[in-house]
């Protein structure tokens, strides 16, 4: 493991000092935007770890997200049961699911397995249309706000500390804060452990992980349950801060969005989930409101075709100009600095963390 | 190192948030927020009201991207051309209004954030779809604002906040079974093709409930998805089953195949389609009168629909002049479509309820709030039914206006009976969500 | 009988469109290994530009047609050369998603131009149909699966025949020894990416003839595809035509035979099912291969 220095550490402090500040500084809706960053993050912590460290590519992530999601309904809301139960209790039904799924990774590679997932996706969307009395049926069904003790999220309510008031937003931003801060440890410790070794052995050439002594297959599965569990519990949270959704919603275009997220970070790095989740998740509300767009609603194109034009074409110009994501913008940003500031040319280097 | 700083710091935010309070309280709701105090002419602003410029801001959460645009457009540009015009003609006693139109595509997350942005800005919302409406929904019971669902889900009558206008699909589909089956000499056999979403389900309480009440022989129900492209097994299932009667509840880019797949298999069953069913655009190129026609056009003659609005440029109807007016002046581009009157229908009854309210001299939340609740009928001129609003909510319209596709005339509906009741709609309730 | 046969015929049209959506994805994964996600939004540009062309610019509707293939054939060249020549080497899930991107926004730039309602195709069929037996057989069914054999056929005769062929079979068999005896492997990479630009526009033209119509959600058939693509094995052109086939059939067969307790709309998802049972049978496919592992 790489020792911090200072100045990462400053850094490191800055930002969770801002995290923590955040909700101060921003409006409402844009604080609801943060919270849906914050929460996606938590599911591309997830994603991160199969498809980063272990190299397995998976469009089935919406799969994970609703069954996460509806254990917290189950739970929380037809057995009334506090968050402190159905939070963990989503993360863990989801893994139970992602050890059924994994193995099919043993059998299938690449981008093979990729659209198995994708079809996990559309059976998934199948039994949940069917399975009127746990997902409501097409209708869809509400979701449980979180209690946790005397804390209630429900909208309408707020926690008041001296001068300071938070409300219901700010409370579930706060919650997806800390277990995002959790995942990321989490990931960050299990990349220098023996598991993570392991993955990222698979990663690299699985023939030569297997003749290194790895066990591929529990290692791929491994993989598969952690991200299910983080997906099952980003997948709670979002259901209960949405209050309602659809089976519809749980769709292809949710587990794209994860993996772009995760891409566009920086795939297996440590940042790369939250930045690539600011990028996906915040970026669609912030284009539409881009000063040389025309105001909504006043004929014409209309700027969510517009924005969404600028959304995809961002994707591809920026994965051109720097395939391994943000981190790697800023890997290369340091190289940049390091080469001014010394006489002697340094060979651009990336961080160990990034992928190459 | 690492971990146990990040541990300590995520530590110290636990304690401050567990330590500093035991826990929620509710938030003490500024009522009269939103700025301006009780002032000039006694009065009471709120949310969305400038009282000095004596201005009334209204929102509008709408699809302008994505699928569901080819519906949000034509509701936004109605509303739009609604208030311009009457900004136009003096507004209300001296009030103008202003729209803030957002766009969510009609994704639940993204209407989320839409409503935050706007919701302590407006007096009154149009929000537009079921599922999204319902992610806000909490939110709206808690700001107390007054909001106009562009759904007819008949879930919206059971919720004081919601001002849902038109006849819920529901009541709409018993009826148009009960005139149907009125119509012919013996009891038809009847089959049913329905979108698998909230929309069909409500379509399926009504057939459900007509079925009952008159006794038809129910041949089938039959389900497809969006992005279906081939519906040749639901059509030949009904088919073989010998309807002779079928109900869509459907979207138009389904209801094209649906009816063109039957057409070029021989099978011509008396149509019914559940208002959404219907497009303009299903008829001719541009949904205009005139226009070369599609090829399904003809198979869709005949066809009756209970629909929402009456037909673009209906000369009998009294409400329809004005419109066209502020169409061709304000929106000139929109092509035309029932959405754009249902919308236009909608700003007329916010501004009857906002003349109720600023006669009461109370535009907070909780006096449009009260105004709503005591609007009793509003008068729309033809435009749609007219919609009832008491305190105690229940379903603005149950009459149906059931009308018969006709390529020939302006809109392409022919009016058949203005407002068609019918006992198995009567004895709909609504339900619980 | 005459409603089986009837169901047999549109799926096996249906199939025949699946077949070409296939195929665009083949011919591009087999020689550069990249999975092209935007597929389906070229093939919604081609039903749109055929559209336009035919009826608002009023040309007849062969000449639409041809237009519209040479179009996103040199679109989507123009769209390896420029854009993804640039990442050649990258992760192949990296270039997925720089397709994803770029079909976000063909999708919506589509939306920008036409607008969100449905259009007319101009096409000279319609609704026009023959009867067979008690089975009614569209014109523009029927012109579907004649077009898709002669493309098929025709690609076939490419890939035979033609040098540019013989040179992606043997990028697709291994490509740094074609590059090393002097085959100009950029401009094969994309040679494909034009084909699958054309193959689009034929999938896109059939996809939006009689029932359907032109609108923005076109393109979403193309997802429909990817079990007949995995069914047959990624890197099998064959196997992309027969699991386009086998896929459509078994769509329409499920959703006029599916007995109820399989749930509503089994028919959409019955072909994930038999996909993900081939694939655990067979984990490259029926007549995919497994790339060869140096350790």
């Amino acid at each position: 493991m790489r020792a911090f220095d200072s100045r990462r550490l400053a850094l490191l402090a800055g930002l969770v000092t801002l995290a923590v500040v955040l909700p101060f500084m921003l409006s409402g809706s844009t604080l609801t935007t943060a919270t849906f960053v914050v929460i996606g993050a938590i599911a591309a912590t997830g994603l991160n770890v199969l498809t980063g460290y272990c190299g397995q590519i998976s469009l089935g992530h919406a799969f994970f997200l609703a069954v996460g999601a509806y254990t917290g309904a189950k739970l929380g809301q037809d057995k009334d049961l506090s968050a402190l139960i159905w939070i963990p209790a989503a993360g863990l039904i989801a893994a139970v699911f992602g050890a059924i799924v994994g193995p099919m990774a043993l059998r299938v590679k690449g981008l093979y397995l990729a659209i198995i997932t994708l079809g996990v996706v559309f059976i998934g969307q199948h039994v949940w249309a069917n399975a009127d009395g746990l997902t409501g049926g097409p209708q869809g069904r509400t979701f449980p706000a979180v209690q946790l003790g005397g804390f209630d999220f429900s909208p309408g309510k707020q926690l008041v500390v001296g001068s300071v008031t938070i409300d219901s937003t700010g409370l579930y931003y706060y919650l997806a804060l800390l277990l995002l801060a959790g995942a990321t440890l989490f990931a960050y410790s299990l990349r220098g452990s023996r598991g993570g070794r392991a993955m990222i052995a698979v990663r690299e050439r699985e023939a030569a992980a297997l003749v290194m002594g790895v066990d591929v297959g529990r290692t791929k599965v491994a993989a598969f349950v952690i991200s299910a569990a983080l997906a099952g519990v980003s997948g709670a949270l979002y259901g209960s801060f949405l209050s309602f959704a659809q089976p519809e919603q749980w769709s292809l275009l949710l587990s794209i969005q994860y993996i772009a997220a995760i891409i566009i970070g920086g795939l297996g790095t440590t940042a790369g989930p939250l930045l690539g989740s600011i990028v996906i998740f915040a970026l669609p509300s912030l284009l539409k409101s881009l000063p040389f767009l025309p105001e909504e609603g006043t004929g014409g194109v209309s700027v969510g075709t517009l924005s969404t034009i600028v959304y995809g074409l961002l994707i591809v110009a920026f994965l051109v100009a720097e395939p391994r994501g943000l981190v790697g913008l800023g890997a290369r940003a340091r190289t940049l600095v390091k080469n001014r500031t010394r006489t002697s040319p340094v060979s651009p280097h990336l961080p160990e963390e990034a992928l190459t | 190192m690492s971990s146990s700083k990040s541990l300590s710091t995520a530590a110290v935010l636990v304690a401050t948030l567990s330590l500093a309070a035991c826990g929620t309280g509710d938030a003490t709701t500024a009522d009269s927020g939103g700025g301006s105090a009780p002032a000039s002419g006694g009065i009471k602003g709120g949310p969305g009201i400038d009282v000095a410029a004596k201005t009334i801001r209204i929102g509008d959460i709408s699809a302008l991207s994505g699928p569901v645009a080819v519906l949000g457009e034509p509701l936004s540009a109605g509303r739009r051309a609604y208030f311009k015009q009457l900004n136009a003609s003096g507004g209300i006693d001296g009030w103008k209004i202003k729209l803030t139109t957002k766009d969510s595509g009609y994704q639940p997350q993204q209407h989320v954030q839409q409503y935050t942005a706007v919701s302590k800005e407006i007096a009154i919302l149009n929000s537009l779809g079921s599922p999204t409406t319902k992610a806000i929904q909490a939110q709206i019971d808690r700001d107390k604002l007054v909001t106009f669902p562009a759904s007819f889900d008949s879930i919206w009558g059971a919720d004081p906040q919601m001002a849902p206008i038109g006849t819920p699909y529901s009541y709409d589909l018993a009826n148009l079974l009960d005139y149907y089956v009125a119509s012919v000499s013996k009891k038809p056999k009847i089959g049913l093709i329905y979108a698998n979403d909230e929309y069909g389900a409500d379509g399926r309480r009504g057939y459900d409930a007509a079925q009952e009440s008159l006794g038809f022989e129910d041949v089938g129900q039959l389900s497809y998805k969006t992005g279906d492209t081939d519906f040749t097994g639901q059509v030949q299932k009904l088919k073989s089953a010998g309807a002779e009667g079928v109900v869509l509840v459907t979207t138009p880019s389904a209801t094209g195949p649906i009816v063109g797949t039957a057409a070029s298999l021989g099978f011509t069953p008396q149509w019914l389609l559940q208002g959404p069913a219907f497009l303009e655009q299903l008829i001719t190129k541009d949904g205009s009168s005139g226009a070369k026609a599609t090829p399904v056009a003809a198979a869709l003659k005949g066809a009756l629909v209970t629909s929402f609005a009456a037909p673009w440029g209906a000369k009998d109807v009294d409400g329809m002049a004005d419109m066209i007016a502020a169409h061709d002046k304000y929106t000139p581009d929109q092509p035309p479509s029932i959405y754009y009157t249902v919308a236009y229908a909608q700003g007329k009854v916010q501004a009857e309820l906002l003349r109720k309210a600023i006669a009461a001299g109370d535009l907070s939340r909780a006096g449009l709030l009260t105004a709503k609740e005591n609007l009793g009928e509003v008068d729309l001129d033809g435009l749609t039914s007219n919609p009832t609003f008491t305190p105690e909510g229940g379903p603005p319209s149950t009459k149906s206006l059931i009308t018969q596709i006709d390529p020939g005339v302006e809109g392409f509906l022919k009016p058949l009976e203005p407002a068609h009741g019918s006992k198995a709609a009567d004895g709909l309730e609504i339900p619980e969500s | 009988m005459t409603e089986f046969l009837q169901l047999a015929f549109q799926g096996f049209s249906l199939g025949c469109t699946y077949a070409l959506i296939g195929l665009g994805f083949v011919v591009i994964f087999r020689a550069s290994n990249v999975l092209n996600f935007a597929q389906g939004a070229m093939l919604l540009v081609g039903a749109y530009l055929i559209s336009w062309l035919a009826v608002d610019v009023g040309v007849p509707f062969l000449v639409a047609v041809l237009v519209a293939a040479s179009l996103l054939t040199l679109g989507g060249a123009g769209f390896q050369a420029v854009v993804l020549r640039r990442v050649t080497g990258q992760p192949p899930f990296v270039i997925a998603m720089i397709t994803i991107g770029a079909g976000i926004a063909l999708v919506a730039g589509v939306e920008a131009i036409w607008g969100p309602e449905q259009r007319l195709l101009g096409d000279p069929w319609g609704s026009s149909s023959f009867q067979v037996g008690g089975v009614t057989i569209g014109w523009v069914k029927l012109w579907g699966i004649v077009v898709t054999a002669v493309a098929v056929a025709g690609y076939f005769a490419f890939d035979r025949y033609t040098r540019s062929g013989l040179a992606i079979r043997a990028i697709a068999g291994d490509e740094e020894a074609t590059l090393s005896v002097g085959v100009p492997v950029r401009r094969m990479h994309a040679i494909t990416w034009g084909l699958a630009g054309a193959l689009a526009t034929l999938g896109g033209l059939f996809l939006a003839g009689f029932p359907g119509a032109p609108q923005p959600t076109l393109g979403d058939a193309a997802l429909r595809a990817f079990p007949a693509i995995v069914l047959g094995g990624l890197t099998s052109p064959v196997g992309a035509v027969i699991g386009g086939v086998v896929i459509g059939i078994v769509e329409v067969m499920t959703s006029g035979y599916a007995p109820d307790w399989t749930g509503a709309n089994f028919y959409a998802v019955a072909p994930y099912i038999v996909m993900i049972a081939v694939l655990l049978v067979r984990p490259y496919g029926l007549l995919g291969r497994a790339p060869a592992e140096r350790l």
